[in-house]
C-alpha cells in the first residue's frame, strides 16, 4: 500500500487542463454519433461471428438451390409428368456423375433419379413455400394479434378459437382439410397458413397486454388517439424486435410443417417439382440403413438451413432489442 | 340394469353438486354457515368448475367441426372401408349394403335435420355414463322348452358395458375381431403410455439437471453445448431427427429396433428417442427460469448477506424455478397416453398415434372422431391439473377470480 497518497499523486491541476475559451460553433457539435435504430441493430448483428457464418450458409444454400440443378442438367419428374426425364440405376452411391447418388427403388415416382438435382430442386420449392407461408402468417398474425391484445371484447372469442384448434391434433386437421383440396402449391400454403397465424397472434397478444396499460399509452389515450394510431404508433413499434424474430423463425417452422405433410403423403406432386420434405420422407421410408446417403443427402441441406434461420432469429432478437444497444 | 341405475344416480349427484356449489358460492343458501362456505365455495373448486365449463364449450365445438369435416367424406369412401370385396360387388348390391352399413353406423341421411340428429346422437354416446355396446354376432343360441324341444332361436351378440361409447370400428386393425373402439383405444393407449411415461422420466431426469447446469455455468462450455443441442432440436424437422436418433440408438449403440410389449429392452429405443427430444424444451425453460431468479432481488440480498452460492442455488433458486415446470408435468403425463405418430411408426409401436394414421388410411370415421374426443378430454384435464398443481405448490398463485 502507498505510504501516503500525497506522495504518489502529485496534484498539479494546471498541467491537466488547458483553457480553450468560448466558441459557439464547438458548443453545437455532438461528440457521439447520432443514434440510428437500424444502424445500431446491424452493428450488433455483425459483432457475432456465428451470425455471419449463418447468413453466409443461408446465402450459399439459396444460391446453390438455383445453381445446383444447372451443374448436371439432369431432368427430374413429378407424379403424372409425361415429359422426358433422366433415370439411372437405383441406389447408385455418390460419385462424380451423381454427387449425392441416385434415389432408391422405393422412392416412387423419383426412383432412379439424380438425388443432387432432386435435393436442390426441393430446396428451391421448400424455401419458397417457407417464405410465403412465413410472410402470410406474420401478416395475419400481426394484424389479428394486435387487435386481439388491444380490444378487450375480442379476447374471449379468439381464446375460444385457440382452445378449439388446440384440442384437435394438428396433423388430423391437415388431413381433414387436405381431403377436399387438390394438392398444389397454393393449397399447401392455405392449409399451413390456416392455423399458423394463431401461434404468432397469441404471442403478440400477450406482449401487447403487457405494455397496453403503460403510462405513455394511457397518456396517449387520454389525449384522444384513435385505436388505429394507438396500435400502429404506440404498440407495434415497441414489438419490432419480437416481430423480426418471429418472421425468421417462422421460415424453418413452415419448412418443418411441410415435412410433416409430406410424411403423410399430403404434400403436392406437381410436374418436375419436388419439395425437400418429400425427398426426406421418401428416403426415410426407403432402405436408408444400407444406403445411408439417401437420408444424408436431404439432411445436409435441410439441417444447416433450418438451424441457421433459427439461430439468425435468436441473434436478431438480441440485436433488435434497444436495451442491448450501446 | 343396476349399472344404468348407478350411472344415472352418479350423473344426478354431479348435477346436484354443481348446482349446490353455484348456490353456495353466490351466497343464496347457507349464507352464514362459515364451514359450508369454506368447503363448497373454495376458490379451487369454483375455479375448476368454471374452467371445465368453459373448456367443454370449445371441446363441443371441436367435436362438431371434426364430425362435419369427416361427414363430408363421400358415401362411397365410407362404405368402401366397411364392406369387404367392395370392388367385386355389383352396383345395386353395393347400394343396398351401403345403406344398411350407414344405418348401422348412424350416418344415414344427408339433410340438415338428419345430420343435426346424428351429431346430437354422437354427443349422447360420448356422455360419460354406462351404456351397453353390442358388436358382432358370436353365434345362435337355441332356447329349449321343458320337454327339450327347440322353441326359438336367439342371436347372441357380444355385449359389454362401457362408460363412453366411441362407436364401432368395422375394420379393426389386424386380424382380431375386436371392433369396439373403446377396447382398441384402451389397448393402444397402454402401449403409448408405457413408452410415453418412460420418455417423461428420461426427459425430466436429463433435462432438469442439464438446465440447472447450463444456468449455473452461463456462457460456459456446458451452456454452449446445451444451447446448440436445443437450437438444433427446435430447428430441424421432427421427422428428420427421429431418424438420426434411430441411426444412433439402434444401428450404432445396438438397441432393439422393433417394439415388443413383453420385452423391456425394446421399449428403450422409442422412449429414448422421445425423451432426448423432449428434454431440449425442459432444459431451455429451466435455464430461463433460473436465470430470471438469479437476477431477482431476493437472490441479490441473499448474496449480500454472504450466503454461499450453493446454498442460494438449492434453497432459493431451485425451489422457485421448479414451480413453472411443475405446471407442465400433468400435461406431459396425460399427453403420454396419446403417443407420437412418427415415433410409433418408426419403431412399430401399436399405439394410438399409429392408429390415427391407420384410421385415416381406411377412412374409419368413428376411430378418427374418437381420437379427437380423447385428445380433447385429455387437453382439458391436463390444463386443469396443471393449474391446480401450480396453485398447490406455489403459495403466491391464487385461483380466486377477485
Amino acid at each position: 500500500m502507498a505510504k501516503n497518497i500525497d506522495e504518489v499523486v502529485e496534484f498539479n491541476t494546471k498541467d491537466l487542463f488547458t483553457v480553450v475559451g468560448n466558441s459557439d460553433d464547438e458548443a453545437e457539435k455532438l461528440e457521439s454519433t447520432p443514434y440510428s435504430y437500424w444502424g445500431e441493430t446491424f452493428k450488433q448483428l455483425w459483432k457475432n461471428p456465428l451470425t455471419i457464418i449463418c447468413i453466409a450458409i443461408i446465402i450459399l444454400i439459396v444460391i446453390m438451390a438455383f445453381v445446383g440443378p444447372l451443374i448436371k442438367q439432369y431432368k427430374i419428374i413429378g407424379a403424372g409428368n409425361k415429359t422426358t426425364f433422366d433415370t439411372f440405376e437405383n441406389y447408385l452411391p455418390p460419385s462424380a456423375d451423381h454427387f449425392f447418388g441416385t434415389a432408391g427403388a422405393e422412392m416412387k415416382p423419383y426412383d432412379g433419379q439424380d438425388l443432387w438435382t432432386l435435393v436442390w430442386k426441393g430446396t428451391q420449392l421448400s424455401l419458397l413455400l417457407g417464405t410465403v407461408v412465413a410472410l402470410i402468417d406474420t401478416f395475419f398474425g400481426i394484424i389479428i394479434g394486435s387487435m386481439w391484445g388491444y380490444f378487450k371484447w375480442l379476447d374471449p372469442i379468439l381464446i375460444e378459437l385457440r382452445n378449439f384448434i388446440n384440442t384437435i391434433p394438428s396433423i388430423l386437421l391437415y388431413i381433414l382439410l387436405m381431403q377436399f383440396l387438390e394438392p398444389s402449391f397454393w393449397t399447401i400454403v392455405l392449409v399451413l397458413c390456416m392455423f399458423g397465424w394463431m401461434g404468432l397472434a397469441g404471442f403478440i397478444r400477450n406482449q401487447i397486454i403487457i405494455i397496453r396499460n403503460r403510462e405513455y399509452n394511457i397518456a396517449s389515450q387520454t389525449l384522444g388517439s384513435s385505436s388505429k394510431a394507438m396500435i400502429t404508433h404506440n404498440l407495434l413499434p415497441y414489438l419490432i424486435s419480437v416481430i423480426v424474430t418471429v418472421i425468421s423463425t417462422a421460415i424453418p417452422g413452415a419448412i418443418s410443417s411441410e415435412v410433416g405433410l409430406a410424411y403423410f403423403n399430403l404434400s403436392f406432386k406437381a410436374d418436375d417439382q419436388v419439395t425437400l420434405g418429400q425427398v426426406l420422407t421418401l428416403a426415410a421410408k426407403d432402405n436408408w440403413i444400407d444406403h445411408i446417403y439417401l437420408l444424408l443427402a436431404p439432411m445436409v441441406v435441410m439441417a444447416p438451413l433450418t438451424i441457421c434461420f433459427f439461430y439468425l432469429g435468436l441473434a436478431l432478437a438480441d440485436a433488435t432489442d434497444p436495451k442491448n444497444h450501446r | 340394469m343396476a349399472t344404468f341405475l348407478i350411472g344415472y344416480t352418479i350423473i344426478a349427484l354431479i348435477v346436484l353438486f354443481v348446482l349446490f356449489v353455484i348456490l353456495v358460492s353466490r351466497r343464496i343458501i347457507f349464507k352464514n354457515n362459515a364451514k359450508i362456505q369454506s368447503i363448497f365455495a373454495h376458490p379451487l373448486l369454483i375455479y375448476s368448475l368454471k374452467r371445465i365449463g368453459s373448456a367443454l364449450i370449445s371441446v363441443m365445438l371441436a367435436i362438431t367441426a371434426t364430425y362435419l369435416l369427416l361427414r363430408l367424406k363421400s358415401r362411397t369412401t365410407i362404405c368402401q372401408g366397411y364392406i369387404e370385396n367392395w370392388q367385386k360387388l355389383p352396383v345395386d348390391v353395393r347400394e343396398v349394403r351401403c345403406d344398411s352399413v350407414l344405418k348401422d353406423l348412424g350416418l344415414y341421411g344427408n339433410s340438415f335435420g338428419e345430420i343435426l340428429g346424428q351429431i346430437i346422437n354422437y354427443f349422447y354416446k360420448i356422455l360419460p355414463f354406462p351404456k351397453t355396446i353390442c358388436t358382432q354376432e358370436t353365434g345362435t343360441d337355441i332356447i329349449y322348452d321343458a320337454f327339450n324341444n327347440a322353441i326359438s332361436y336367439v342371436r347372441v351378440y357380444d355385449c359389454r358395458t362401457f362408460i363412453i361409447d366411441l362407436g364401432i370400428s368395422y375394420k379393426a386393425s389386424g386380424t382380431d375381431s375386436r371392433y369396439v373402439i373403446d377396447i382398441i383405444f384402451g389397448e393402444r393407449m397402454m402401449h403409448s403410455f408405457r413408452i410415453g411415461i418412460l420418455a417423461v422420466v428420461i426427459e425430466l431426469a436429463i433435462g432438469y439437471p442439464l438446465g440447472v447446469l447450463m444456468a449455473k455455468h452461463k456462457d460456459g462450455i456446458i451452456d454452449k453445448i446445451g444451447k446448440t443441442y436445443i437450437i438444433s432440436i427446435d430447428a430441424i424437422p421432427g421427422v428428420a431427427y427421429y431418424y438420426i436418433w434411430q441411426l444412433l440408438l439402434v444401428y450404432i449403440i445396438g438397441l432393439e429396433n422393433r417394439y415388443d410389449a413383453s420385452n423391456f429392452a425394446s421399449w428403450l429405443a422409442p422412449a429414448l428417442t422421445m425423451g432426448l427430444t423432449g428434454m431440449a424444451g425442459i432444459a431451455l425453460w429451466v435455464r430461463r427460469f433460473m436465470l430470471d431468479e438469479f437476477n431477482s432481488d431476493y437472490v441479490k440480498f441473499a448474496r449480500a448477506k454472504g450466503i454461499s452460492e450453493n446454498r442460494i442455488m438449492y434453497t432459493h433458486v431451485l425451489r422457485n424455478a421448479i414451480v413453472p415446470l411443475i405446471r407442465s408435468i400433468p400435461a406431459s403425463i396425460l399427453g403420454a397416453l396419446l403417443g407420437s405418430f412418427y415415433i410409433e411408426k418408426i419403431y412399430g409401436v401399436p399405439g394410438l398415434g399409429e392408429y390415427l394414421i391407420w384410421a385415416n388410411d381406411y377412412n374409419d370415421m368413428y376411430a378418427l372422431q374418437g381420437i379427437v374426443v380423447v385428445s380433447a378430454f385429455i387437453s382439458i384435464l391436463a390444463y386443469l391439473a396443471g393449474d391446480i398443481v401450480t396453485a398447490m405448490v406455489d403459495p403466491r398463485v391464487s385461483l380466486a377470480s377477485e
